[in-house]
């Protein structure tokens, strides 16, 4: 099968600072991952990379078979939906108008949104569960309400990967599982998704396969039970050895849930 | 599937709505538009009635003979009627330009007068004039391009001083134009020593700097007209860009717009826009800053629809200030810019106070 997104050999730097380096991994369309890994360990870079925003420095990235870097920003956001942490918008945009942005790859200079577009901004806003809020202002809603919407974006992008940057982020504990719960049904869509996340408890269930990022090591991939272990994540979150016991028994309790 | 065929259906029918909407408000201002010129026309220190010129418009004879008297039609022709068209066109392109930079800066506080694209126009626009005669149309052509070349280059110097890290703060917005501007507009008055003909130069710089529409001549405004109308013919697919750009740099750029591209094309069509309005109006603040964001109120801050409203409700403020400005305290006339200041200057402080959390951070 070939794969959806691969990265060969990825390398990237910010000025001196290694982020990411040889980085090797595919994604597969069935596929639903978790980037985990400590503040600072290029979760974001990873994800940016992934979205042809950022040029990896070595290597390459091809979305089936194709480079990034031989593709349009516009033609990648044709398959490759990317929604980032903290969106800031300057004016009261509706719901609606903001959903309607993911359309923009589609667009043509002086054209504007046709039925099949249309269709598409419905289907997102279906999807996420956000039809309600259509007439709503962006920047009043809430955080959970927000990620919806801003997931929404990306799904009017009728992607096939669905970059998520740390989508749980600021959300209380019912609206993590009902991204959770998102996140599993848009996986039945059939929609790849690739998520930097920070809280381990929510991933098992949810996602497929962890990739998980060290400093100065290969990147690890496996299954969430291979990933979840007390000793890799000691090592990959650099814990203070006073803590260690704790994480091991937060480990050990996900490992009995999911049991 | 069904339903959501008909879910589609029913958001283009809601869009539909919103559009008849939206039509409704431009047809609205366009009447409005065409009864002020009619009635500013009438007014004035030689009254014209209304009603005798809108009679002999409809027999479409040019004025040349019917119920005008020689008088009436030589005031309309020579001096009203070139001084509406000014003030509309300076009224439209002003708040354009307006609308384009609020929505490049991504801050609602934008205007040409206050970030110091105006004072940039006003002083290439003095180097014109102190070079070449203004009453030639060569002379008048230079001067507007003069006047673009400093808007562009004030408003990039502007854009490169107060865009931090994709956004651009209240506070550095205003503090880089009120310096930009101030500087810009009273180094034209350096220009004085260059003054050959001793005082017809300086005059003109003083009524550009107090935002006065000079008496244009019929060449001049075709000029003006001509830089309108490829401001506005540039704005419109830069509208739609605006509104994804409004979301920041990140997500435009994933979504496949040119930031960069978008800026310089802001930036060049924003300058046409105010070169074309300080070379006839000269420094006339809190225009570009009232119409666009009374609009967004009405209409939502969607780029596309605001961007006819804007032209045709900017036309509209100005030629009413305007008129009120030469009419108000006949036979003594106030230059239209201090008037846009007691209007606008008010309102610019109330949006300030509403921005505050924001200007305090």
């Amino acid at each position: 099968m070939m794969p959806l997104l691969e990265f060969t050999s990825v390398g990237f730097a910010y000025g001196e600072r290694n982020v990411v380096g040889d980085l090797n991994a595919r994604v597969f369309s069935n596929e639903c991952i978790a980037v985990v890994g400590r503040n600072g360990a290029g979760k974001t870079t990873l994800l940016r990379l992934a979205a042809g925003t950022l040029t990896p420095g070595c290597g390459k990235v091809q979305l089936q078979r194709r480079d990034l870097r031989s593709l349009k920003q516009r033609e990648i956001a044709q398959s490759i939906a990317f929604v980032p942490q903290n969106v800031d918008v300057p004016f009261p945009f509706t719901v609606e108008q903001f959903v309607e942005q993911g359309r923009t790859p589609f667009l043509r200079t002086f054209g504007g949104l046709n039925a099949t577009d249309r269709e598409a901004i419905e289907r997102a806003l279906e999807l996420t569960d956000t039809a309600s809020l259509r007439s709503r202002v962006f920047n009043q809603l809430s955080g959970g309400e927000r990620q919806r919407v801003k997931i929404a974006l990306g799904l009017a992008q009728q992607p096939k990967l669905l970059l998520l940057d740390e989508p749980m982020q600021h959300l209380d504990i019912g609206r993590q599982f009902e991204m959770v719960d998102l996140i599993a049904s848009l996986r039945r869509e059939g929609i790849a998704i690739l998520a930097s996340m920070h809280d381990l408890s929510l991933i098992e269930g949810a996602f497929s396969s962890v990739w998980l990022l060290s400093p100065n090591e290969t990147m690890r991939q496996g299954s969430p039970e291979e990933m979840l272990r007390p000793d890799l994540l000691e090592t990959a979150f650099d814990c203070p050895p006073r803590h260690r016991p704790k994480l091991v028994e937060r480990t050990r309790n996900q490992m009995e849930r999911t049991l | 599937m069904v339903g959501k065929v008909v879910e589609a259906q029913a958001s283009i029918a809601r869009g539909s709505a919103d559009q008849y909407g939206q039509r409704w408000l431009l047809v609205t201002l366009i009447a409005a538009l065409v009864l002020a010129m009619l009635a500013a026309s009438g007014m004035g220190a030689v009254h014209v009635p209304v009603w005798l010129l809108a009679k002999s418009l409809l027999r479409g004879r040019s004025f040349s003979s019917g119920p005008l008297t020689e008088d009436q039609r030589i005031i309309l022709l020579t001096i009203r009627l070139p001084r509406i068209a000014a003030a509309v066109l300076v009224g439209g392109a002003l708040a354009v330009s307006g609308l384009l930079f609020q929505g490049l800066f991504r801050n609602p506080l934008a205007d040409p007068y206050i970030i110091g694209s105006s004072g940039g126009a006003v002083l290439g626009a003095s180097i014109g004039v102190f070079l070449l005669p203004p009453v030639s149309i060569a002379g008048f052509g230079t001067t507007a391009l003069l006047a673009f070349a400093g808007a562009t280059a004030s408003i990039t110097l502007v854009y490169w001083l107060a865009h931090v890290d994709g956004r651009t703060p209240v506070v550095a917005l205003l503090l880089a134009g009120f310096a930009v501007s101030t500087m810009l507009s009273y180094s034209s008055y350096f220009l004085e020593v260059l003054d050959r003909d001793f005082g017809t130069g300086l005059r003109v710089l003083t009524s550009w700097l107090h935002g006065t529409i000079s008496q244009p001549t019929w060449p001049q405004l075709a000029i003006v007209s001509a830089m309108l109308a490829i401001g506005l013919a540039g704005a419109v697919p830069l509208a739609r860009r605006l509104n994804t750009l409004a979301l920041g740099e990140e997500y435009a750029t994933h979504l496949g717009i040119s930031v960069q591209k978008t800026r310089v094309a802001v930036i060049v069509i924003g300058s046409i826009l105010t070169g074309a309005a300080v070379a006839l109006g000269g420094l006339i603040g809190f225009a570009g800053l009232i119409i666009p964001h009374i609009l967004r109120m009405v209409l939502g801050p969607d780029h596309v629809r605001l961007l006819p409203a804007t032209a045709l409700a900017g036309a509209l403020f100005l030629l009413i200030a305007d008129t009120v400005a030469r009419t108000a305290i006949a036979p003594a006339e106030m230059p239209v810019g201090v008037l846009t200041a007691f209007i606008g200057g008010p309102f610019f402080l109330y949006l300030l106070r509403r921005a505050k959390h924001e200007v305090m951070t």
